[in-house]
């Protein structure tokens, strides 16, 4: 039978076990993620402008290529013709690339990020999982501001958001279940969603500090208004066929009660850029090499 | 020496196998989270098989099915086994996969952090190691393997180089499986990771590779040492051929809509067929252990009993 020293190393080895799995369990302190708050709100003037710009596709879209839901009738049943959302390009016009102030200085010599308060903070956003695909594709929220989640579909989804400052979250909600809150407390760009369950399901939330950001519409058309009078650095940001995403920046300018154009345009190249260092492969032969190239 | 034994510890073995297989699949499905609790799956015990909830909870199952089998099978070995040390390895086989159900839990609960993840793949290959084990040392090919080689102490012996060779590969499983818990399907490879495993791929190559050559040269007329050398030999070559078109699939992964299957199939067939390297070195291993002596005062191959 078993002896004395075997037994303590195996009572060992389980009570470990237990205890790590025990102490991840009951943890009840989660970093939020979220800064200390240090600033003054901003007081409109009356003199805001406005942002507002096209998002172009220079070249030939790629085609979104159909999605296999066979793994789940309910998908299959309710959405038959699923393609990925990587490239909504309409007459070469992109949808679904959400542009933002990254940084500027207002008319008075203040910083932006100077300020924790803005004039028409956005309070509620949502995100709807129908036809096993998430709506919208691109979100954008202030930080803190609560995200409802619903599911539309037959089917069971889980949420799981996977950001890089702010904590990690996965949540089941079956057809039928009641709408899901979750707030994102760090300003953060962007915040890739997923569904495990259905894999090819993503969504992108842009956090910001500030109300200073917009996301694309089926025209390619963005409007970013109540812009303060000053210099700023505007970026377009597009998830791009693989990686964290492209982004592009423009300086602009707005004037009092004026307004700053910020055009953008994303090409095929747009699909190689923003990776992290991999070994790259070339493309005519599929092969690959080590080094950039 | 129960045939009973061996014959229930081979099942062990080979369930294990599967459960490898079942788990490559979670993960190049991206499926890990697809369940977010545990034990339950959605508090159920069995929840509707849709989705990749089919690969997570299909995983908890069949991980269910291999940790009975190891409790049945330690006790079996209390049993009918005489001897003392492998009663142990039963004990130790049971604490094994009750750490890997646990890392399991763990890594659900925790959302899949990489240390946990890793450890979880690495402690498979090591439980699948015990099991492997525990099939060999209760064979009959073992029991009655007493005739000894000897052979000259002069330069590396095949025990050291099987031993250098089991090593290597495990810190090469490590790597692996560090890699492919590193990134999902649709991130691209980290390069430092994706560079140390193809430079141990190179390494494991060279060992085994002169590992085996070694016993097949020494010992060709043996089948004790011939057949697991080149068993070992064969799926390095195979698993070689896998690696490369795991590469190329997976490094294609992020450009796709959703993991794909060719990305999925070879993927996996890498991971098992690395179990499966690994299973060889350790029948290889143990059985020079067992067979081969080394003679000090003499030169040359000695006497084949």
């Amino acid at each position: 039978m078993l002896s004395k020293r075997a037994g303590l190393w195996l009572g060992l080895i389980a009570t470990l076990g237990l205890l790590s799995l025990g102490s991840s369990c009951s943890k009840t302190e989660v970093k939020d993620g979220g800064e200390p708050e240090t600033g003054t709100a901003y007081a409109s003037k009356g003199d805001e402008g406005t942002i507002s710009g096209t998002i172009a596709y220079t070249g030939t879209a790629p085609e979104n290529p159909k999605i296999d839901t066979s793994a789940d009738a309910q998908c299959t049943s309710k959405n038959p013709n699923l393609t990925a959302e990587t490239w909504a390009v309409k007459d070469n016009k992109v949808a679904n690339t959400f542009v933002y102030i990254k940084d500027g200085t207002l008319a008075d010599g203040k910083k932006i990020g100077d300020f924790t308060g803005w004039p028409n903070m956005p309070t509620g956003a949502t995100l709807d999982q129908n036809g096993c695909h998430y709506k919208p594709h691109v979100l954008g929220v202030v930080a803190k501001e609560e995200i409802n989640i619903t599911n539309s579909d037959p089917t069971t989804h889980n949420i799981h958001f996977t950001p890089a400052k702010n904590p990690d979250w996965n949540q089941s909600q079956p057809n039928g279940a009641q709408a899901l809150k979750h707030t994102l407390n760090a300003a953060e760009v962007m915040v890739p969603v997923k569904c495990n369950q259905h894999p090819w399901m993503k969504a992108y939330i842009g956090v910001m500090k500030h109300p200073f950001f917009a996301v694309s519409d089926e025209t390619g058309k963005f409007t970013i208004s109540g812009v303060p009078p000053g210099k700023y650095t505007v970026v377009a940001w597009h998830e791009g066929a693989a990686g964290p995403g492209t982004e592009k920046t423009m300086e602009v300018t707005v004037p009092a009660k004026g307004s700053a154009t910020a055009d953008f345009s994303f090409g095929a190249s747009a699909s190689l850029q923003g990776q992290p260092s991999s070994l790259p492969m070339l493309a005519a032969i599929e092969f690959p090499v080590l080094g950039k190239h | 020496m129960s045939k009973g034994v061996h014959r229930f510890a081979l099942l062990v073995a080979v369930a294990t196998f599967f459960l490898i297989i079942a788990g490559a699949n979670v993960t190049s499905h991206d499926a890990g989270l697809a369940v977010p609790d545990w034990p339950l799956s959605f508090g159920k015990f069995f929840p509707q098989m849709v989705g990749n909830v089919f690969w997570e909870h299909g995983h908890r199952m069949i991980a269910a099915t291999v940790g009975l089998l190891t409790i049945v099978l330690a006790l079996y070995l209390q049993l009918r086994e005489p001897r003392r040390w492998i009663k142990r390895l039963g004990w130790v086989a049971l604490g094994l996969v009750i750490v890997q159900g646990l890392l399991g839990g763990l890594t659900v609960k925790l959302l899949l952090p990489l240390w946990v993840s890793a450890a979880h793949a690495t402690l498979a290959q090591v439980f699948f190691l015990t099991t492997v084990s525990i099939a060999v040392f209760t064979s009959r090919s073992w029991t009655n393997a007493e005739s000894k080689i000897f052979e000259a102490d002069n330069g590396v012996s095949p025990r050291t180089l099987c031993v250098a060779s089991l090593v290597l590969i495990l810190v090469q499983l490590v790597l692996g499986a560090t890699l492919r818990h590193s990134a999902t399907w649709d991130q691209l490879l980290p390069t430092g990771l994706l560079v140390a495993h193809i430079t141990g791929a190179i390494i494991v190559t060279l060992a085994l590779g002169v590992t085996a050559m070694a016993v097949l040269l020494r010992h060709r007329d043996n089948k004790f040492l011939r057949r697991p050398a080149i068993v070992a030999l064969s799926l390095l070559f195979v698993q070689l051929m896998l690696g490369i078109a795991a590469y190329i699939t997976r490094a294609r992964s992020p450009f796709g809509p959703q993991p794909l299957n060719p990305m999925i199939a070879v993927t996996v067939a890498h991971v098992a067929c690395g179990a499966l390297v690994f299973a060889a070195t350790i029948l290889l291993t143990l059985r020079v252990f067992r067979v081969l002596r080394i003679e000090k005062s003499t030169v040359g191959v000695l006497a084949t009993a």
